[in-house]
């Protein structure tokens, strides 16, 4: 499981944790099936557990960004390595999202 | 460093096999740490790329990597049996869009181009031969 979701007063917290290569990306697909459904919501995704991203998981944090802009809600992302901060910055993912 | 060599089914479950043999070539040729996730990234994508375009849905086909290091330079060279795909003619990420008009599609070479320092395809004895370089910092 990498999307460790729990619901709090302002929205909903995630822990996002392991490597997110392309198979657990496919897998992960339904495991964000309830933050879709809180677009509407403030999303916090927590990814200090989180080891490694392909363009697959990159494309579910994408697909998360875009319902959260259509429904009113929010994601942020919250302490990303080093790593994965160059590919966000690399793939002009650092821009897209709030990053803390 | 001897060649390194894998063979994977076209089966996106068998991409951890794949990490371990990236993860093991960047520990014998001494890569830097640093430069070990983007090379994971780079080879995962370019091998996915294969394993979901190169052979018919529901058929089976083999994906094959080798990898040396020689002068410096690292390089990986991913070969498949498939039909013929050039995957450096795709269409490039733009990433300067913004959220809405982002396609949910097209990272996957970009970061390829991006990662790597050199990226050429050709079309050899039915096989399509993707070689990807890669220069290693001088000690």
């Amino acid at each position: 499981m990498i999307f460790n979701i729990a619901e709090n007063n302002d929205g909903m917290l995630v822990n996002v944790a392991g490597r997110l290569d392309t198979p657990a990306a496919v897998k992960a697909q339904k495991e964000i099936e309830p933050l879709l459904q809180n677009a509407d919501k403030e999303i916090v995704l927590d990814c200090q557990e989180l080891e490694y991203i392909s363009s697959s998981g990159l494309r579910l944090f994408l697909t998360l960004r875009k319902e959260t802009s259509t429904r009113g809600g929010k994601v942020i992302i919250k302490n990303i390595n080093e790593e994965i901060k160059k590919v966000f910055m690399m793939t002009g993912f650092f821009n897209l999202f709030e990053i803390r | 460093m001897p060649k390194h060599h894998i063979s994977l089914h076209n089966d996106i479950e068998e991409i951890p096999l794949l990490a371990e043999f990236v993860d093991q070539v960047c520990a014998d040729g001494g890569v830097d740490a640093s430069m070990v996730m983007s090379l994971n990234l780079a080879i995962e994508e370019a091998v996915t790329n294969v394993m979901v375009y190169a052979y018919p849905e529901g058929t089976t086909g083999m994906v094959d990597v080798e990898a040396e290091t020689d002068g410096g330079m690292l390089t990986f060279v991913i070969s498949d049996g498939g039909k013929a795909f050039d995957p450096t003619r795709q269409e490039r990420a733009d990433i300067t869009l913004g959220v809405e008009e982002r396609p949910i599609g097209g990272l996957g070479i970009f970061l390829v181009r991006e990662i790597m320092d050199e990226v050429a395809y050709e079309r050899s004895d039915n096989r399509n031969v993707l070689t990807l370089r890669k220069t290693l910092k001088s000690e």
